[in-house]
């Protein structure tokens, strides 16, 4: 793991380096500096838990205003040293399991295309669980503020240090696209306040098959996350101060969670044609113990009318478990907003979520009493890419 | 007098417009591709599978001034959101964005000495060095 940041690391300096020197290349479109940033004000009305964009983040946004959860800043350097291979390397700072905004690594990858039909890519890369996945912090790319949070909050992992293969096959004017992936990651979770899981998936793969049909692109996917779970918080402090003779704090939780291995399916479709954006996706989790299931589900609609985009959203988040020890979570949102393309490479976002927690889990923070009710999260946002 | 002005400005108006408003895809004359269907080139334009038809890797080429029309007419979408597709593709490291050109002529340079350039012109600036592979109704 340590030996990939060191690889990743080295890519940025030489990648950099080249920056300085080669700028002018990037007249013949070999070498690129782009990015991407949300400057996001979220306001809750919540007074007992706080609001999270993911479970990663440590604090969310309390009652009133709040800037952390959705704020961000990314860019990528792209360097075409050849017509059939390049590099990518692209950093994100935002709030996230360290519990400030200090810079990732996400990508750093070479990438082979030696014929339209097959790309290789090997070295940090997207996690591309499902339709979105792996571009669900570019703002600008989707209409909402950010990705529905019963959907999207959930994933445990960003990206993978491995390595992928796309194969595409034209079918009349149709088109299949087969990608595979393996690799490993490793990542921090908070389950619930006083528990925090740090993931070192030694083994993560899966693979994806979509079919693109004119304005469709239907997905089906499947990935299996192979982890050795460290759980730290007073939760497994106060199971270890039991002192019974046999019983392990962080045993006890893996008994109880099993998120050592997870498995993931999803089915997605797109219809994406002229002003008219449709997206349906469904996922389910499996986790390794007490028949263990995270499901999820995302229905969204947008209609562009000249530069103003209004769009409808209704997302679900359920777990269910045979273990009578683990609380479930049942969640809805009802999602309203607009965007606004107000110049060129910028989107201004306002948008409300009606959530309705039946039973609150890890996608909220804080006070572990609260029993769930409506909350309302008004959220305003400020999009661009250069 | 008047009238019949009248009547020879609407015809001339409707003899115009339509030939103002078809765009041209075009390709090197002489590199073995006859045709584009809509969805080949639906295919190249929004990165989805770059080959042409005889074979050889698509390279497409945007034309700033060209271009709002250009995406308007083959997916009926506006700049804002073609930026918007690419930034997904772009930053999942996916797919990049066609090469973007100033102007008509410096296109129609790199289509004429390059076999796999996917290019787009006003239908009327076509010359003989380049092909036609589809045109564009607005």
């Amino acid at each position: 793991m340590r030996r990939w940041r060191q690889i990743g690391l080295g890519l940025v300096l030489m990648s950099m380096s080249l920056a300085a020197q080669a700028f002018h290349a990037s007249d013949d479109g070999r070498l690129t500096l782009s990015g991407f940033g949300t400057l996001g004000l979220v306001h809750s009305d919540n007074s007992e838990a706080e609001f999270l964009r993911d479970i990663g983040q440590p604090k969310g946004a309390g009652e009133g205003w709040s800037a952390r959860v959705d704020s961000l800043l990314g860019a990528q350097l792209g360097w075409r040293f050849d017509p059939r291979w390049d590099l990518v390397v692209q950093g994100i700072s935002r709030y996230h399991d360290s519990g400030n905004y200090r810079p990732e690594l996400s990508w750093a990858f070479v990438r082979y295309r030696p014929d339209p039909v097959l790309q290789l890519r090997a070295g940090r890369l997207g996690w591309d669980v499902f339709q979105l996945a792996d571009s669900r912090y570019v703002g600008y790319a989707y209409p909402w503020a950010r990705p529905p949070v019963d959907q999207f909050g959930m994933l445990q992992l960003t990206h993978i240090d491995g390595a992928d293969v796309t194969f595409k096959q034209p079918l009349g004017s149709d088109l299949v696209l087969l990608k595979l992936y393996a690799g490993s990651s490793d990542s921090r979770i908070h389950v619930v306040d006083d528990l925090i899981a740090d993931f070192d998936a030694d083994a993560v793969y899966g693979g994806h098959l979509d079919y693109e049909h004119g304005p469709w692109r239907l997905r089906t996917s499947y990935t299996e996350v192979r982890s050795d779970v460290d759980y730290a918080g007073s939760i497994v402090n106060e199971i270890d101060s039991l002192q019974v003779p046999g019983l392990d704090g962080e045993r006890e939780i893996e008994r109880a969670l099993g998120f050592s291995r997870l498995r993931l399916f999803s089915l997605g479709a797109l219809y994406d044609s002229g002003p008219l954006q449709v997206q349906a996706m469904w996922n389910r989790s499996r986790t390794a113990r007490h028949h263990g299931r995270i499901d999820s589900a995302l229905l969204s609609v947008g209609y562009r009318v000249g530069q103003v985009t209004p769009y409808v959203a209704h997302s679900r988040a359920m777990t269910s478990s045979t273990n009578p020890d683990v609380t479930d979570i049942d969640q809805r949102t009802w999602t309203f907003g607009t965007r606004f393309d107000v110049a060129r490479d910028i989107a201004l976002k306002v948008q409300l979520d009606r959530i309705d927690t039946r039973r609150p889990g890890f996608l909220w923070r804080g006070d572990s009493d609260w029993e769930g009710g409506w909350s309302s999260i008004f959220s305003l946002g400020l999009d661009f890419i250069f | 007098m008047i009238r019949v002005r009248a009547c020879l400005l609407i015809a001339l108006l409707t003899l115009a417009l339509p030939a103002m408003a078809d765009i041209a895809i075009v390709v090197k004359a002489g590199s073995g591709v006859g045709q584009l269907t809509r969805s080949d080139a639906v295919n190249i334009f929004m990165g989805r599978y770059r080959k042409l038809p005889n074979g050889n890797p698509a390279l497409p080429l945007d034309v700033a001034a060209l271009k709002a029309r250009f995406y308007r007419a083959l997916v009926n979408k506006n700049l804002a959101e073609i930026n918007a597709y690419w930034a997904r593709l772009v930053f999942s490291g996916e797919a990049s964005p066609p090469q973007q050109v100033a102007t008509a002529a410096e296109m129609r340079q790199l289509v004429a000495h390059n076999p796999s350039a996917v290019g787009y012109l006003d239908s009327r600036e076509v010359g003989d060095d380049l092909h036609v592979v589809l045109i564009l109704n607005e």
